[in-house]
């Protein structure tokens, strides 16, 4: 089923979310509030989605597809003010999609969750070139870069996701996820799947281990819990059962071969992973246990450096890929000098243009720790030259303008760098500047 | 035993357990700052110690393994239970004798 102008091909009295004591949603319930919502929208604009709540999350970049809006990823409830600052900048009519107050919020508000009238005539078709989202990722230009998301691509990328994971047949799969939808795996398995496969999301809080085990147990049926290395390694190392699983996938960072295992023991459940990028979206599985190897999706073309995605085009990647010739491939490490934490990434050159634009730094760089993608506590170092002021300083005029999760955990005060004669710093020479 | 006794005793028990919890902390996150110089009225996230949801999961990872204290995001005191060190030890300490 390609692309056929509708937002779901899916019946109107299946269950498309669990809202807890809100009860289900059917598909039906869903695309009449969300044609009702598209009615309230601005007249033309781009959606920053910063809804924490799953349903809400949909509701809003459903009325925003209608409407003809791009959705801008990047947000949710946590956006950092510099995005926010990016997407009033450089998007004409940017406004926030929002199901709580959010004072002091740099655009206008638009509230997913209060009551609309009711829907209009039905809205026109779909294009299948409509924008519907754009994804952003930092590069080495100091400015995030934008992908854009085409709706044609964005279905058939759900749907072939659907086939690798078997979840058109027979009964309506149930999907617990702890990866925030604005986020581009999230965006693919939490806002497109029920769109366009036999799924049904829950909506409420899945942050903590326990909350995992409460939402597992809420729901009926199959169910697939969808999240990342970190979520597996508390969830496993707590060690208390769970509701029978169909499935586990994880994505954003590779998962060490013992927490799979571990996962395929205890709980009985096949342990899938997903290898993506924000730019093309997700490219390839596997089963963990099973080896190193990914399976590339249906319909998608990949060789090294470059991926083909259907709707998209050439995209460049930034692992380096070695293939055999039965089509799957291994990742051989990365080809820039990107860094990736809990689920997002960052340039280091970027991270140090930033560090270098503080006021009173004269010279500074951000280093990553060698286990930085086995060890979630593992955090960046920066060495910094910055005569009169603290770390604390430092830090300061970081926050805000660096993601958290790449604030760096440890910063070292020092006269100066060990430049070598071409400016290059060499990571010995840095690492003697340990006190 | 006056009132005014066991109160203080009190006090200074919460203040040993927040110790406890402040080097637990340390140790599962790895930082660099000494347990002892942790504001206990600072927050923990964002400004004050900077910590981030990853750390989020890794401390309710340890709190669950030391004190069998499962930590909920819908819990409506969330906010508050993480507002500074003194908040979550309090927390602990309350949850474990319930």
């Amino acid at each position: 089923m390609r692309s056929d102008g509708t937002l779901t091909p899916r019946g109107r009295g299946e269950i498309i979310f669990y809202r807890g004591a809100a009860g289900p949603v059917t598909v039906g319930a869903f695309l009449d509030a969300a044609a009702a919502l598209a009615a309230r929208l601005p007249e033309a604009g781009h959606a920053v989605n910063l809804c924490g709540d799953r349903y809400h999350a949909l509701l809003g970049f459903a009325a925003a597809v209608l409407r003809g809006h791009p959705t801008l990823l990047g947000g949710g409830p946590g956006a950092a003010p510099a995005f926010l600052d990016m997407a009033a900048r450089n998007y004409p009519g940017a406004y926030a999609m929002v199901d709580q107050e959010r004072p002091g919020t740099s655009m206008p508000l638009c509230r997913v969750d209060a009551p609309s009238a009711a829907p209009a005539a039905g809205w026109p078709a779909i294009p299948p070139d409509r924008v519907a989202a754009i994804a952003f990722t930092s590069g080495s230009t100091g400015q995030p870069t934008a992908h854009i998301k085409p709706w044609g691509a964005l279905v058939q990328a759900a749907e072939a996701a659907a086939q690798r994971f078997g979840l058109r047949e027979g009964a309506v799969t149930s999907v617990v996820a702890t990866v925030p939808p604005q986020h581009m795996y999230g965006f693919e398995t939490t806002m497109m799947l029920p769109l366009r496969a036999a799924v049904a999301i829950h909506s409420g809080a899945t942050f903590f281990p326990s909350d995992v085990r409460d939402a597992l147990a809420s729901v009926p049926g199959r169910r697939l819990l969808i999240t990342t290395p970190l979520h597996l390694r508390a969830l496993v190392a707590e060690g208390r059962p769970l509701a029978p699983l169909a499935a586990v996938i994880s994505a954003t960072a590779p998962l060490p071969r013992e927490t799979a295992e571990a996962v395929e023991r205890d709980w009985g459940t096949p342990m899938l992973e997903i290898y993506g990028a924000s730019e093309a979206g997700s490219m390839a599985s596997r089963r963990t246990v099973e080896g190193d190897r990914w399976l590339p999706y249906p319909g998608l073309k990949l060789r090294p450096g470059v991926a083909t995605v259907p709707g998209i085009g050439e995209v460049a990647l930034s692992d380096a890929l070695e293939f055999d010739p039965d089509g799957r491939f291994r990742l051989m490490g990365r080809l820039s000098d990107l860094v990736k934490l809990g689920g997002k990434r960052a340039s280091l050159a970027e991270l140090n243009r930033t560090l270098a634009g503080v006021q009173g730094v004269i010279d500074g760089v951000f280093v990553a720790p060698e286990d930085l993608d086995s060890n979630p506590t593992s955090r960046l170092t920066a060495y910094v030259v910055a005569p009169g002021r603290s770390a604390d300083d430092i830090l300061g005029a970081l926050r805000g303008r660096v993601d958290p999760a790449f604030l760096p955990r440890r910063m070292i005060l020092v006269d100066a760098l060990p430049r070598d004669a071409v400016g290059k710093l060499p990571k010995r020479a840095l690492a003697a500047l340990d006190p | 035993m006056t009132t005014q006794d066991a109160t203080a005793l009190q006090a200074q028990s919460a203040d040993l357990f927040e110790s406890e919890v402040a080097r637990l902390i340390v140790g599962a996150l790895s930082l660099e700052i000494p347990p002892e110089e942790i504001d206990p009225e600072a927050p923990l996230f964002g400004e004050g110690l900077g910590l981030d949801s990853i750390d989020a999961l890794e401390m309710s990872l340890v709190i669950s393994k030391t004190y069998g204290v499962q930590l909920r995001s819908d819990d409506e005191r969330n906010h508050r239970i993480f507002a500074s060190l003194r908040s979550l030890a309090g927390h602990i300490a309350r949850q474990r004798a319930g």
